[in-house]
Order: structure tokens, then sequence, then C-alpha cells
């Protein structure tokens, strides 16, 4: 298998960083708006909370399929098919939920 | 297949003879990959959807149901997967950049941060198991049997969490023969693109999770 050499010297390390900064951002970002999901859960402070759980999950999902599945990095096709995939389940959690809610 | 110039440096993909360039055909396996993971996302979408109509029908016998589900294992496993995400990410990035051994490493990892995953989620179903919690155990007491409703939430929790883990698992075996044939010499030249594809993939079973989490556990707190 193939590595740049048995230690990374200065030069590689700083490579590997540039490459990685994305990732480990990403990655704390997550984790942080996973803590407070987890915080909110775990203390219910007001009755309408699972709004605010709600909108930090979105949060998450659009970070994860943004950055992580780079989608934003992606031709305007594969855009174009990551966002029809979620405006399909916006339409099927839509109509439903106008059933039933409006009984 | 034929031999492409791109593939000559230390990274590259082999051309198929059906494409006419690199580019096109390394476009064709992402969009291909996406196109498979929205028919999952509207597979898992059904699931969830499912989960909120049963909270505004029977409020009740849902948070009732959900004050049994193990919260900080389900946390735990989320931390879990976010890790294997990241060490994901990264054995992407060492593969663009040729470092094959600590590629492997980082796709060795995210096989062992899955399966770590799969152990929580394994005690997790023993300990329900060992609450009564298994409505569907024709033989054994249910605990909520004196709330009937609370059956069809705890049936949609395991149909949801399990189908995730045979996606995992399926995922996890995907990556076991991946590293092996990623660990041979000439991979990276080859068939690089097949790291970043199935990256999608794993990616895609960190977000089911990630939105199984508080749609089954913290919600309905």
């Amino acid at each position: 298998m193939r590595n740049p050499r048995p230690a990374l010297d200065a030069k590689d390390r700083a490579l590997l960083w540039s490459r990685l900064r994305v990732p480990v951002r990403t990655f704390l970002a997550l984790l942080a708006l996973l803590a407070v999901n987890v915080g909110l859960g775990a203390t219910r402070p007001f009755e309408q909370v699972w709004l605010v759980e709600l909108a930090v999950v979105a949060a998450m999902a659009a970070i994860i399929v943004l950055v992580s599945m780079e989608v934003r990095h992606e031709r305007p096709l594969v855009r174009l098919f990551a966002g029809l995939g979620f405006f399909w389940v916006a339409i099927l959690f839509g109509m439903t939920l106008t059933d039933y809610l409006a009984r | 297949m034929s031999a492409d110039p791109a593939a000559a440096g230390p990274v590259g993909m082999t051309r198929a003879e059906h494409f006419a360039t690199i580019g096109q055909q390394r476009h064709a396996a992402t969009l291909g990959m996406w196109a498979w993971l929205l028919t999952e996302l509207l597979l898992f979408a059904g699931l969830f959807l499912t989960a909120l109509i049963l909270r505004l029908l029977h409020p009740e016998a849902v948070q009732a149901a959900a004050g049994h589900l193990k919260f900080w294992i389900g946390a735990a496993n989320t931390v879990v997967l976010l890790c294997s995400s990241l060490t994901m990410s990264a054995a992407i990035e060492l593969s663009r950049l040729g470092w094959q051994r600590m590629m492997v490493g980082c796709l060795v990892a995210t096989a062992s941060l899955g399966a770590l995953f799969l152990v929580l989620k394994g005690y997790e179903y023993y300990a329900d198991y060992e609450e009564h919690m298994m409505p569907f155990l024709a033989r054994r007491p249910y605990a909520l049997a004196e709330q009937p409703a609370t059956r069809l939430f705890v049936n949609l929790y395991y149909v949801a969490t399990a189908l995730h883990a045979v996606h995992l698992l399926t995922g996890i075996a995907i990556l076991v023969g991946l590293t092996w044939k990623a660990s041979r010499p000439g991979f990276l030249q080859r068939h690089q693109n097949w790291i970043e594809v199935y990256g999608l993939y794993w990616h895609f079973i960190d977000l089911i999770w990630i939105i199984a989490f508080p749609v089954l556990y913290v919600v309905n707190r």
C-alpha cells in the first residue's frame, strides 16, 4: 500500500489538515446540534419544544446532504435529483398531514 | 474496460468502454447512487410519517411507549454514527490524495464504528426484551398491554430501527469487501471513485438515523 512517507512531515501534515478541515468542522457542527437536541429532549423546557427539535434535525440533515455528501459541489443534474427527492418527501408529508390535521 | 490516460497518475479510474470520458463515468456513478438513495429516502419517509400520524392520533399512548425507549443509548449511537461519517469523509479525502494506507485505516475505523452501533442497538433490543416491551412476541406478556394503541408505536419503532440496522449491516459487509479491495496495490489508480460513491451510501445511513433518533426517541418524550 502506498503512503507518502513512513511518518508525515510538516508539509504533509499541512496538506492533510487542509483536506480534513471541512469534515472535522462538519463533525463538530453536527455534534453541537445533536447536543442541543439531546439537551432539549432530556429537560423538556417548554411545551412546544418539538418544533425546535425538528428544526435542529432539519439543519443537521441539510449539513449532511450539502457538505458531507458534497451536493453543493455536484453538477446541476445531481443537485436537481437530490432536491427532487426531498421535494417528493415534502409532498408526501404535506398531502397526508392536510388530511389528518383537517379532520 | 479500457485503459485511459486519466488513470496513469497515483489516483484515477479505469474507463468502461460504454462511457465516452472519465468525467461522464464518474457523473453517471454519482447520479445512479443518488437515484437509488432517493428511493430509500421515500421508504424511510413513509415510516417517519407514520410515526407522526400515530403521535397525532394517539398522543398519550405514543408518549407512554416512547418513555420506555433507551434515550441515552440512542443518543450515544448517534454520536457513534457521526464519528463514522467523519472517518468516511476522511477516507474519501485520503483517497483523493492517493494515501492508500491511511485511507484503508479510515475505512476499517468506519466499519468498526458501524459494528459498535449494531452492538449498542442489540443491547437496546435485549433491554427492551427484559422490560417486556416486545408486543409482537405472542407468548411473552407486554408491559403496556392495558394501552393497546402503544403496540402501534412500539411495532413501528422495531420496523424502522430494524430496517435501518439491516441497511447498516449491509453497508458494513460491503465496506469490508471494499476495504479488502482498496488495500490491493493500484486500487486508487483504477477505482478511486468507488470510495466516493460508497461514501454517499454511508452518509445516507447516518442521515436516516439522525432523523430517526429525534422522530422516535426525542419528540415523543
